[in-house]
C-alpha cells in the first residue's frame, strides 16, 4: 500500500494555520526537552559523583569551646578515645575538613620550586589524622601516613620551624594531572613552595566545597593533625555501620559533652545528609526541570489529541467517503498517524534549530555545556513517539466511523 | 450480478425494531442499467448502501458477482468494494481538500496499484467525463455537474463490475442533470451494469428497468396498488 505522503501534505497545505501551530508546538517542546534533558542529566550526574568515602557509614560531631583551652591537645586525644569506645564506632577522627562541606581549603600545586604557574591552581585539601581510615577511603597505590609523619596544623599556622608536610597523598585524578605520563607515585612536588613527597595514591576523595566541573576528585591529604581550635576548628568524625548511625551520634554527643559540658553543639549529621543537603539545590533544579518537561509533554499531547479530534469529527463524512471507496480501517488508522507523524517531522526539525539555538544562548551566557548532538535523535524519537501516542485515540475513533456515513453523513 | 433473496434489515433501539427492508427480493443482470424508485423512507438507500457493503443486512441472501457476502469481513468488503463496486453519490461526496485529480486517484492508492498506472487510469476517467483539463482543480472551483462527472470519474477509475448511483442529480439543476444523466446511459452502452436509486420518474423512465420500493420491499406495479404506494410514472 503506498504511503499518502503527498495527498495528506496537499491536505495540510489548505489546513495551514492549525497546522503550522501545531508544528510550532512540537518544536518549542523539541527544542525545550532536548535542553532540559541535558540539563538534567548534568544535575543527575553531579548528585551522583562519587565521594571515594563511606558515604552510609560516616557521622560527624562538631563542637565548640567556649573561651580558649591551654590543655586543647591532650583534650582531642581524650575526645577520641572516648569516642572510640563507644559500641559500634570502627573509627574515629578529628578532621579540618569533610566532604560535601560549603567551606574547605585549597592549595596549588607545583612540580618544582622555581616554577611561576602552579600545575593544579585548586587543590581541595584535607587535615586530620588518619583520614585514609576515617573515611574508608581506597588506597590503590603506596601507603598511608605514618605516626612520625604528622604535625600539629596550629604549629604550621604559627610557622613554626619544622611544621611543615614533607608527605602527601593525592587522589588519581590529581596524581594523573600532574604526571600524566608516569606514575606520581614517589615523586616530589610543592606545596606552600615547600616539597611534599607523593606516598600514597587513593581512588577518589571529592573535594570539600564546591567544585569546577571536572574537577571534583581535585583532592589531596595532608599529615597534619587538627584539633577543635586549631584555626578551622574540626570535626569528629565516626564510622559505624548504616543502622546504628543514629545511637552512635546520640552516644557521641553524650560522651563528649560528659567530658565537657561547658561545650555547644554545632553539628550533629551523617554524611548522607551532608551530601543530600549540598545537592539539594540540584535536586530541586533537576526536578523542576523534569515537571517543566512533563508540562510541555502533556500540554503537546493534549494538543495532538484535540487538533486530532477536531480533525476527526470534521473530516467524518469524508473518513465515511474513503471507506465506502475501499479503505480498511487500518487505512483511516494509518492516514492520521502519517499525517501526525509528517507533522511532528516538520516540528522537530524546526525544534532541532531551536534547541541548538537555545543552547548556544546557555553557552554564552551562563557558560553550560554545549548540548551534545546525541540529544537531538534522542528529542526526535521523543516527540516521534509522543505523537504517535497522542493521535493514536482519535485515529482509532476515525478508523471507527462506519462507510455508512458516505451515504448518511 | 447482483441477487438479493429475502433479505431483511432491521434497525433495533431498545423499546422498537423498524424494518428497513422486509423480504426484499431484487436479480440484476449483468449489463442492465436498473432505477430504483419510491417514496422517501422507502427504504431505496437502505437497498443501497447493503448492496454496496455499506452496510450488514439483518437476515436472507445477498449474492454479489457470485459471491455470497454475509459472511465476509470488514477487510473483505472494503476490497470488494474497492475493486468491484463503484459509488455515486447525491452530494458528489468529493474530498474537498484534494484536487480533481487527487480526488479520482483515492479507490486506486487503497488498491496499491502502482504511480504509472494509477496516472494513466485517472487521466483517462477525466477525458472521458470531459474535466482532463480540470485535474489540478480544487471541488469548490467547479461547478455542482462537474463535481458529479468528477466523482463518476472516480467511481469509474477503478473499472468496477457494477456502478451504484444514489439520487446521481439530486444537487443539480436540470440542465446538469441531463449532462449526468446522458454520461450515465453512454457509460451503460459501454457495458456497464448500474443501479440508480432516485425518486424522479423522468430519470427512472430513461433506465432499462424499473424496480419500485414500498414500505422496505419490491413490488410489482401491475398488481393493485397498496395502501402506502404511490403512483409512479415508471
Amino acid at each position: 500500500m503506498p504511503m499518502d505522503i503527498l495527498p495528506i501534505l496537499a491536505s495540510l497545505r489548505r489546513h495551514k494555520v492549525t497546522a503550522i501551530l501545531l508544528i510550532l508546538e512540537i518544536a518549542l517542546t523539541c527544542a525545550i526537552v532536548c535542553n532540559a534533558v541535558f540539563l538534567i542529566g548534568l544535575r543527575l550526574d553531579r548528585i551522583h559523583t562519587p565521594s571515594g568515602v563511606a558515604d552510609n557509614e560516616l557521622i560527624m560531631v562538631r563542637m565548640s569551646n567556649i573561651g580558649g583551652r591551654s590543655d586543647v591537645r591532650a583534650r582531642t586525644l581524650e575526645d577520641l578515645a572516648a569516642l572510640r569506645g563507644i559500641p559500634g564506632v570502627r573509627s574515629a577522627a578529628i578532621l579540618a575538613q569533610t566532604p560535601f562541606g560549603y567551606s574547605g581549603t585549597t592549595s596549588s600545586i607545583k612540580l618544582s620550586s622555581d616554577q611561576k604557574l602552579p600545575t593544579i591552581s585548586y587543590v581541595s585539601t584535607y587535615f586530620g589524622e588518619g583520614v585514609v581510615n576515617a573515611f574508608g577511603l581506597e588506597l590503590v597505590q603506596g601507603r598511608d601516613f605514618s605516626a612520625d609523619e604528622y604535625h600539629w596544623l596550629q604549629d604550621l599556622n604559627l610557622g613554626l620551624p619544622g611544621s611543615s608536610p614533607r608527605s602527601v597523598i593525592v587522589t588519581e585524578a590529581v596524581a594523573k594531572r600532574l604526571f600524566p605520563d608516569g606514575n606520581a607515585l614517589g615523586k616530589d612536588v610543592y606545596i606552600y613552595d615547600e616539597p611534599s613527597r607523593v606516598i600514597g595514591i587513593v581512588r577518589h576523595l571529592v573535594t570539600s566545597q564546591e567544585w569546577v566541573p571536572g574537577q571534583e576528585d581535585y583532592s589531596m591529604i595532608l599529615p597534619m593533625r587538627v584539633s577543635p581550635d586549631a584555626g578551622m576548628g574540626g570535626t569528629y568524625v565516626m564510622r559505624t555501620s548504616p543502622d546504628q548511625r543514629d545511637r552512635v551520634l546520640d552516644a557521641a554527643v553524650a560522651k563528649l559533652k560528659g567530658l565537657d559540658p561547658r561545650r555547644v553543639l554545632t553539628q550533629k549529621s551523617t554524611l548522607e545528609k551532608q551530601r543530600a543537603t549540598f545537592f539539594s539545590a540540584d535536586r530541586a533544579t533537576a526536578g523542576w526541570l523534569i515537571a517543566t518537561c512533563a508540562a510541555l509533554l502533556v500540554v503537546t499531547a493534549l494538543g495532538i489529541v484535540g487538533l486530532g479530534s477536531f480533525w476527526v469529527a470534521q473530516r467524518r463524512r469524508q473518513i465515511g467517503v474513503r471507506r465506502a471507496l475501499g479503505a480498511r480501517r487500518v487505512d483511516i488508522l494509518r492516514y492520521f498517524q502519517t499525517e501526525n507523524f509528517l507533522l511532528a517531522t516538520f516540528g522537530i526539525v524546526l525544534g532541532m534549530g531551536m534547541a541548538y539555538g537555545i543552547s548556544l544562548f546557555l553557552v554564552l551566557q551562563y557558560e553550560l555545556p554545549r548540548l551534545p548532538a546525541h540529544y537531538l535523535p534522542m528529542g526526535a524519537v521523543l516527540l516521534w513517539l509522543l505523537g504517535q501516542g497522542a493521535v493514536l485515540s482519535p485515529a482509532l475513533r476515525a478508523a471507527s466511523v462506519p462507510p455508512v456515513v458516505a451515504t448518511r453523513g | 450480478m447482483l441477487t438479493m433473496n429475502h433479505l431483511a434489515k432491521v434497525y433495533r433501539t431498545e423499546v422498537v425494531e423498524t424494518y428497513a427492508l422486509r423480504d426484499f427480493n431484487i436479480d440484476v443482470k449483468e449489463g442492465e442499467f436498473v432505477a430504483v424508485t419510491g417514496p422517501s423512507g422507502s427504504g431505496k438507500t437502505t437497498f443501497l448502501t447493503i448492496a454496496g457493503l455499506l452496510e450488514t443486512f439483518t437476515g436472507g441472501e445477498y449474492h454479489l458477482d457470485g459471491m455470497e457476502v454475509s459472511k465476509l469481513d470488514d477487510n473483505a468488503r472494503s476490497r470488494i468494494r474497492n475493486e468491484k463496486i463503484g459509488f455515486i453519490f447525491q452530494a458528489f461526496n468529493l474530498i474537498p481538500d484534494l484536487n480533481v485529480f487527487d480526488n479520482v486517484e483515492v479507490p486506486l492508492r487503497y488498491r496499491g496499484m502502482k504511480a504509472a498506472e494509477r496516472k494513466q487510469r485517472i487521466m483517462d476517467a477525466l477525458e472521458r467525463v470531459g474535466l482532463a483539463s480540470r485535474a489540478k482543480h480544487y471541488p469548490a472551483e467547479l461547478s455542482g455537474g462537474q463535481q458529479q462527472r468528477v466523482a463518476i470519474a472516480r467511481a469509474l477509475a477503478g473499472s468496477p463490475r457494477l456502478l451504484l448511483a444514489d439520487e446521481p442529480t439530486g444537487n443539480l439543476d436540470t440542465q446538469m442533470a441531463r449532462g449526468v444523466m446522458e454520461l450515465l446511459e453512454e457509460i451503460h452502452r459501454e457495458g456497464a451494469t448500474i443501479v440508480m436509486v432516485t425518486h424522479d420518474p423522468e430519470l427512472a423512465a430513461r433506465a432499462q428497468r424499473n424496480v419500485h420500493v414500498i414500505d422496505g420491499q419490491v413490488v410489482d406495479l401491475t398488481e393493485e396498488p397498496r395502501f402506502h404506494s404511490q403512483t409512479s410514472h415508471a
